[in-house]
């Protein structure tokens, strides 16, 4: 399989402190690939930096054959990758066609980008029940279902998610999750998506990375870590394990 | 009656001038968070475009002789070209800076503006009569003869408006506007052009500075190189009382600072009408101190580029 983005040995820094320290990460065309890691992990900071919002002070970013290290945010969209970031980054003062409407402004074919949109109108149709309404009047799951149709409709060939599920009812977390892996089934849409829940990604992934305090502490096939032992003790570290272990539902 | 009539009129397009300044003002915080103390300035070599680059004492006509279209035109697309300047030259290089950095690199851009004017034009006030027909026309309105230029003013400024609420709601360019002004990184992730938007946002500022130049000109019959700075004052206060980063919130300032100061200006006794500004800031302050976030609230959020 070719790696579709490969992220080689990335430090990025805040200020003076490194949240990320020597992080690779390689991503197959048509892999769901999950980072899972506890706060702070430095999970974000790594999607950020595939982004274009981030640079690294060291390592490189390859998208395809181009190194887009440092690029701007808007050309690493451009080249194909479309991050749903953490939190719900919905345009308030746009309505909810309107959100979607700013997915395709990369786009030239029209006829497939009227195809597109209905296809995500059709996958959530709440969404097109409240086309004319003002995006901040949608619940929670409401707008993350935004956002993820939103990048949809920028036709991707890498998407990043951080955190699909913060916040959503296991439910709409379900549904969330058999969107995208439709998707990728489908027409065979690339995925890197940030979990907090190892439980959760080790079903939904072909391959995972569990990143804790800045650096990768275990990588591998989700069907090989299945039973999870191994991801939870990279997970917390050995030494914490006990004391962590009740928070979080494994 | 005809007396009431002439103050609402005053007050109106006193109202409209500060307004249409505001908005200049407003336009550019909202996409950069760049309060822009040189809008003043832009405003200023709007009305010197019109005349031939010349230190002498007299002023010599250049584009103010044009045929009116194209005075117009020219008159905005040199502003707009020396908007987008500056943007490139100062805005930015420190487009990542903080939003105070960005305020101290538009007072500099201001005092710049002001002494090239000095070295180019002299800093002498030079009379320059513009449009004098706007003046000279009057209605008979109640026994009060009411000039064409204030209601053309009033005129112009609600057309302005009305074309760029439909530019912001209803175009593409408009819509992204709006979107990268609310949070530009994930507009950014979407592949909006931060230079693009910005560059819009600095076209659109430019072009209400050139109008307002104009239509100032047109009224105060003479050119100075700090004509502007009194608008650019007001006009700011208009956007804080107004609530920054709101666009209905800059009109709804400058309308309501205009009518004020025409309001007083009429009404205060002659001996204490030379302090009217005085009374202006003092309801400012008081209206700060009632609703600090402004008059309406912006819904867009802090967070720049
Ligand atoms: N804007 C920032 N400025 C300074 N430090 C930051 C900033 N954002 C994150 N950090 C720090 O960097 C580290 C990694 O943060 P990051 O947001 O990448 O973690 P995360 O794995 O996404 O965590 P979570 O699961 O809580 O979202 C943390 O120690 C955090 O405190
Ligand atoms: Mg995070």
């Amino acid at each position: 399989m070719t790696a579709l983005l490969k992220i080689d040995g990335i430090t990025v820094h805040y200020s003076r402190l490194a949240a990320v320290r020597n992080v690779s990460v390689e991503v197959g065309e048509g892999e769901i690939v999950c980072i899972v890691g506890p706060n702070g992990a430095g999970k974000s900071t790594t999607l950020l930096t595939i982004s274009g919002i981030l640079s690294p002070t060291e390592g490189t970013v390859t998208f395809g054959s181009k190194n887009i290290t440092g690029a701007n945010p808007e050309n690493v969209a451009r080249m194909g990758i479309s991050q749903v970031p953490e939190g719900r980054h919905v345009f308030t003062v746009l309505n909810v066609e309107e959100n979607l409407r700013i997915g395709t402004l990369m786009r030239r074919d029209r006829s497939e980008i009227e195809k597109d949109f209905k296809m995500v109108l059709d996958m959530f149709p709440v969404l097109a029940e409240r086309r004319r309404q003002p995006a901040g009047k949608l619940s929670g799951g409401e707008q993350q279902m935004l956002v993820i149709g939103r990048a949809l409709l920028t036709r991707p060939k890498l998407m990043t998610i951080d955190e699909p599920s913060l916040g959503l009812a296991p439910k709409i977390v379900d549904r969330v999750y058999e969107v995208l892996t439709d998707l990728r089934n489908r027409m065979g849409l690339t995925l890197l998506i940030v979990e907090q829940s190892s439980e959760r990604a080790l079903k939904a992934a072909d391959r995972i990375y569990v990143l804790r305090s800045g650096q990768i502490q275990l990588s591998g096939n989700a069907k090989d870590l299945r039973d999870g032992e191994k991801v939870k003790q990279a997970y917390f570290g050995f030494s914490d394990a006990a004391k962590h272990v009740g928070e979080v539902a494994f | 009656m005809g007396y009431i009539i002439q103050v609402i009129v005053d007050a109106l397009s006193l109202g409209s001038l500060y307004a249409l300044a505001a908005l200049g003002i407003g336009l550019l915080f909202g996409v950069l968070r760049l309060i822009n103390f040189a809008h003043g300035d832009f405003i200023t070599l709007g009305a010197y475009a019109l005349i031939v680059p010349a230190y002498g004492p007299d002023a010599i006509r250049f584009i103010a002789d044009f045929h009116p279209v194209a005075l117009i035109i020219c008159t905005i697309l040199v502003v707009v070209a020396i908007a987008l300047l500056s943007e490139l030259l100062v805005f930015r290089p420190l487009r990542y800076a903080s939003a105070a950095t960005l305020m101290v690199g538009s007072f500099a851009l201001s005092f710049v503006i002001q002494n090239l004017i000095i070295m180019i034009y002299s800093g002498r006030p030079k009379s320059l009569n513009l449009w004098s027909d706007l003046t000279a026309i009057k209605f008979d309105v109640g026994g009060v003869d009411i000039a064409l230029l204030p209601l053309l003013i009033i005129g112009v400024t609600m057309v302005l408006m009305v074309l760029l609420v439909l530019f912001l709601k209803h175009t593409p360019w408009g819509v992204q506007m709006r979107a990268a002004a609310e949070d530009f990184k994930m507009a950014r992730m979407l592949g909006v052009r931060a230079n693009f938007v910005i560059s819009l946002a600095f076209v659109l500022s430019g072009a209400l500075a050139a109008v307002v130049s104009l239509l100032f000109e047109a009224q105060l019959g003479i050119l100075m190189f700090r004509m502007g700075t009194p608008l650019m004052v007001f006009a700011f206060i208009a956007t804080v009382i107004g609530g920054m980063g709101s666009l209905v919130g800059s009109v709804v300032g400058g309308m309501s600072v205009g009518i004020v100061s025409s309001i007083l200006q009429a009404g205060l006794p002659s001996e204490i009408r030379g302090y009217r500004d005085v009374f202006v800031f003092g309801l400012v302050i008081l209206v700060l101190l009632l609703r600090p976030q402004g008059i309406v609230l912006s819904r867009a959020t802090r967070e720049r580029v």
